[in-house]
């Protein structure tokens, strides 16, 4: 088969070294990082521009590197090609394997944030046009003397203690390893992160099956969710994640 | 309009909590500072967040200013007798972390009249059940910012209404992942898409419902 890939950048390293075992032949194209900030209509916005881009005469399906991200895949549409998409609810989860070991870790770890090569080198690389709007809507991204910078001293200082306050309710931050790495030297970042945040470390085994059968049209239904042309995505918020719905 | 009106709408706290203060000393009524400024400046804020004039950095100084005005003008209300808009207990659902968004809304409520209880984030159904009792609450209202923790809406809702408490008080839904259909399918009495039309709904709600 020929297959398009549509991925987070954020998982660059995993789907390259899935792609490049793949028995079929995978076409990547990699959108910016935190698409999911821009809210889930923007995101899908994006998304669906990007899966209609596919030739349908020269792929048999368009397989997506996301998982339910924050809405942003609710509502995408299968036009000429399938689409194929993890059941997951975060990138996260597609990391960790699936969602069942995430959504147990997660309910056992209240107040962790996750590292991955991806969230640590392609930290602050979203193309200028989706940072500047992302920072603009949500204040998120901005440094303490932008904001002095824009808003004055006083409320300066106010705004970025209340975009940045929510990180006083983490208490851990777990490193993703999938064995790709290099070195160890991700790992010392994130280790490094958690000792200036003041954070408990963990560093979480990786599981690369989620990704290595997506590339490989393994497509069980338990795990993937297969968008006919002519269906949508549509959330479920149980425990299958999301469903296909006939675009009436 | 006013000095505190424009206060608000520039997100200035100084000038506004001063606006109030001079008006509270002329004379002006603590109830008419609210509904005849606040209020309406709440309102062109939200306006201007909705055409995207203004964003999340704007509405959060606008209620920082519009919480300074009302530190001062809250004692006023309390004398004079005045009822609250109703009474809200809001929070971030359990397994959630993420409160800014709760916190602009908990804001924008205040400033439009109403008395909150934050119950802050990653809260319990059982203690939401306990805030609506203990605060007679006749609003709730619910936050999530992950899909993953859009379930504990569900669970807070089978809780509530498990109590025998939805008479008593209404529910609304927000959060970014959060949509209208979710709202309808977990049975929630409301859904706000952002904060700017929260007290529009929050003030629907409670008239619909119950009285307090």
């Amino acid at each position: 088969m020929r297959l398009k890939l549509i991925s987070c950048e954020v998982l660059y390293r995993e789907m390259c070294a899935a792609v490049a075992r793949s028995p079929h032949q995978v076409d990547i194209e990699f959108l910016p990082k935190g698409l999911h900030d821009l809210g889930g209509s923007s995101m899908r916005a994006r998304l669906q521009e990007a899966a209609d881009r596919v030739d349908p005469t020269q792929y048999e399906a368009v397989l997506l590197g996301y998982a339910l991200c924050g809405n942003g895949v609710a509502g995408l549409v299968s036009h000429a090609l399938p689409l194929v998409i993890p059941r997951a609810h975060d990138c996260i989860a597609l990391l960790m394997g699936g969602r069942n070991r995430y959504q147990s870790y997660f309910e056992n770890h209240p107040g962790v944030y996750f590292r991955s090569t991806g969230w640590l080198e392609r930290g602050e690389n979203l193309d200028q046009a989706t940072l500047g709007v992302v920072r603009d809507k949500t204040g998120a991204g901005y440094t303490l003397e932008d904001l002095i910078a824009r808003y004055g001293e006083d409320n300066g200082r106010y705004l970025f203690e209340q975009f940045n306050g929510y990180q006083r309710n983490y208490r851990q931050l777990a490193y993703i390893a999938t064995g790709l790495e290099p070195d160890g030297s991700f790992e010392q970042r994130a280790r490094e992160e958690a000792t200036r945040r003041g954070w408990q470390f963990e560093t979480i085994r990786g599981d690369l099956r989620l990704f290595e059968r997506l590339v490989a049209g393994d497509w069980d239904e338990s795990d993937f969710l297969v968008v006919p042309p002519g269906w949508r995505v549509k959330p479920t918020y149980d425990a299958g994640i999301i469903e296909k719905e006939q675009v009436p | 309009m006013s000095d505190l009106y424009e206060a608000i709408l520039n997100g200035n706290a100084p000038a506004a909590a001063e606006a109030a203060r001079k008006a509270l000393e002329g004379g002006t009524a603590a109830l008419e500072l609210v509904q005849g400024h606040m209020v309406p400046a709440m309102d062109e804020v939200g306006r201007r967040f909705e055409c995207e004039d203004y964003f999340v950095p704007e509405l959060l100084l606008a209620a920082r200013a519009m919480k300074a005005a009302l530190a001062l003008i809250r004692p006023h209300l309390a004398s004079s007798g005045a009822q609250p808009a109703g009474r809200v207990v809001i929070g971030t659902v359990k397994g959630d972390l993420h409160d800014i968004g709760k916190n602009i809304v908990a804001s924008m409520l205040e400033g439009g009249g109403f008395e909150i209880t934050d119950l802050g984030a990653d809260v319990a159904p059982e203690k939401f059940v306990d805030a609506v009792r203990a605060h007679r609450a006749n609003l709730v209202c619910l936050s999530a910012l992950l899909t993953v923790t859009m379930s504990s809406m569900k669970t807070t809702i089978e809780a509530l209404t498990a109590a025998g408490l939805r008479g008593q008080a209404k529910i609304m839904v927000g959060g970014a992942p959060v949509t209208q259909r979710f709202a309808d399918e977990i049975g929630a009495d409301g859904y706000g898409e952002n904060a700017a039309v929260a007290v529009a709904l929050a003030r629907k709600l409670v008239t619909a419902g119950a009285p307090a």
